[in-house]
């Protein structure tokens, strides 16, 4: 007999990165699906699920309303990190965790949020490392117009400058903002190596699409990079996305499993199944307490102290519509505020690209 | 003492002065999370602390004898953890020379901020400083320069040729106007006396 555990599930199903939290949440559910269905478990998940419909303001209110009026103290989602950010205060005042399961842009580490996906150390740093010598060293940023444009820009640029670099642009667009012809212009003036694409949702698909018209007309190669851009995506823009080369730790060879965004969050529903295993009441720990105390069988993939889970880095590229790998790293462990490589090399330069 | 730069806090090593409590079990997770070298210490600062690149100090209990160095005179940035938000109680904390503070209990927010910003204050407030004593050294050392020129003057040069002449002299010698001007009327006493001794 399955003991019964609540578990929230907060994402949008509509809203313009809808694209991202409708897979996300078919994934927890099919997770969710094959935890109960799995003999492997003693326990079952019960699903209260929210719907914020992609505004920022609806996710601290649903959050709340999840742990007040639910049995479910673990919440599985959000999209953006500000919407995470928006949900953290109500984890904090009503005694919730937060399970997040997309890729985000690092120097966080609450104690009521387990980070599932990647952070800067797992995707962007290897992705430049990999571009550089590859593409060329004059780079042009361009993101969504919040947290993740800004700082996935910041640490780019840092990194580019040390690889013997330059950035010969960044911009931004609000989120939902479709209109990026300036952006298009400009990058047919410069004509950079690479373009480092931290654009989220509509604007994404939009702003790819944009691109592959001026490759046509004027056969440029133009390289997107993304960190963010996943397989669920590639229809909605329109071809757009032919060729793009992004970093993440999973994609999907084939079909059938709804893409990496699907995929990771349907294996953080299997990680709090396998800590809760045969641990009656270990829903109600912390999770510090839930991660110290597992078993051996259990053990996560997540750091004890940050909750960062360790990655393997892929990068791939898509080609007929597919992601195909063209690099691929062993796991390795977060590293949230991008101090690990200061203590590793203590005083030696990062690898320069002499040309 | 600058071995760290702003955003290099993989080295850096952390004094925590306060007693072991809940309030700051949140600071010692964060610092570790963060990725620095901690060491807690109650109820002194010992003298090792002086290669320290960040103390955190207790607002609520301390006071001047637990740091090997005088008010205001860290070595490093400081950051203050304050509960009680008592005049006299700030008020020491500052003069101790809080670079930023926290406030306690510590959560999981606000640490990496508070590192960043005392960080930026302290070597703000160390450039002032440095600044501060240059201008003053130039201040006195006009003195020098007005006795220097006078050296020249009595020796039948106009101001104008004899400001000119110490212009040349600090170049030939490498150095500034002001230490130029210092060694001319060192030399200029040496020589002074000797004749006074002869007379």
């Amino acid at each position: 007999m399955k003991r019964s555990i609540d578990i929230g599930i907060l994402q949008s199903q509509s809203g313009n990165y809808a694209a991202l939290s409708v897979i996300s949440r078919a994934g927890l559910l099919r997770g969710v699906a094959e935890v109960n269905a799995s003999p492997d478990y003693d326990l079952c998940f019960r699903v209260c699920g929210r719907d914020p419909e992609g505004r920022t303001d609806r996710y601290a209110p649903l959050c709340r309303e999840i742990l007040r009026e639910t049995g479910a103290r673990h919440i599985f989602g959000c999209v953006t990190s500000s919407s995470r950010k928006e949900v953290i205060p109500e984890l904090e005042r009503f005694d919730g965790v937060l399970w997040y399961p997309l890729p985000y842009e690092g120097f966080e580490a609450s104690e009521r949020v387990a980070y599932l996906h990647s952070c800067p150390n797992q995707h962007l740093l290897p992705l430049l490392d990999w571009a550089l010598p590859a593409l060329g060293r004059r780079g042009y940023l361009v993101g969504s117009n919040y947290i993740w444009g800004w700082e996935i820009a910041q640490i780019a640029r840092e990194r580019i400058a040390a690889l013997g670099g330059e950035v010969a642009g960044d911009r931004y667009l609000a989120l939902g903002d479709c209109d990026s012809s300036h952006i298009i212009n400009e990058i047919a003036a410069l004509q950079p190596d690479f373009i480092l694409n931290s654009l989220v949702g509509e604007s994404d698909y939009a702003f790819l699409s944009q691109l592959r018209d001026l490759r046509d007309r004027t056969g440029a190669r133009l390289q997107v990079l993304s960190c963010n851009f996943t397989e669920c995506e590639i229809e909605s823009s329109q071809g757009g996305a032919e060729g793009l080369i992004a970093a993440g730790p999973w994609f999907e060879p084939g079909e059938g499993r709804g893409g990496s965004i699907a995929e990771v969050a349907r294996r953080s529903v299997h990680e709090l199944a396998r800590l809760l295993h045969g641990r009656p009441g270990a829903e109600r720990l912390s999770l510090a307490d839930l991660l110290r105390d597992a078993p051996g069988a259990a053990r996560s993939r997540l750091d004890p102290t940050h909750f960062h889970a360790a990655q393997p880095v892929v990068i791939a590229q898509i080609r007929e519509g597919r992601f195909h790998e063209i690099l691929r790293h062993a796991p390795r462990a977060a590293d949230p505020y991008l101090t690990a490589r200061d203590r590793d090399l203590p005083s030696a330069p990062i690898l320069r690209v002499v040309s | 003492m600058t071995r760290l730069r702003t955003e290099n806090l993989g080295n850096a090593l952390a004094f925590v002065l306060h007693r072991p409590h809940p309030a700051i079990q949140g600071l010692t997770r964060q610092l570790r999370v963060i990725g620095l070298e901690l060491r807690e210490v109650w109820p002194d600062l010992p003298a090792e602390a002086i290669s320290a690149d960040f103390i955190f100090y207790d607002a609520d209990t301390g006071h001047d004898e637990q740091f090997p160095w005088a008010p205001g005179a860290s070595p490093m940035p400081m950051i203050a953890l304050i509960g009680s938000e008592a005049p006299g109680r700030l008020n020491w904390a500052l003069t101790m020379g809080a670079h930023a503070q926290l406030l306690k209990p510590v959560s999981d927010k606000g640490v990496y901020a508070a590192l960043l910003v005392a960080r930026a204050n302290y070597d703000r407030a160390r450039a002032s400083d440095a600044l501060i004593a240059d201008l003053e050294d130039r201040l006195s050392a006009r003195q020098t320069v007005v006795q220097a020129v006078m050296i020249f003057v009595l020796r039948g040069k106009s101001e104008a040729e004899a400001y000119e002449l110490l212009r040349q002299t600090a170049m030939a010698w490498r150095v500034t106007i002001e230490i130029a001007a210092a060694r001319l009327v060192a030399n200029h006493r040496a020589e002074s006396p000797g004749k006074e001794d002869r007379k």
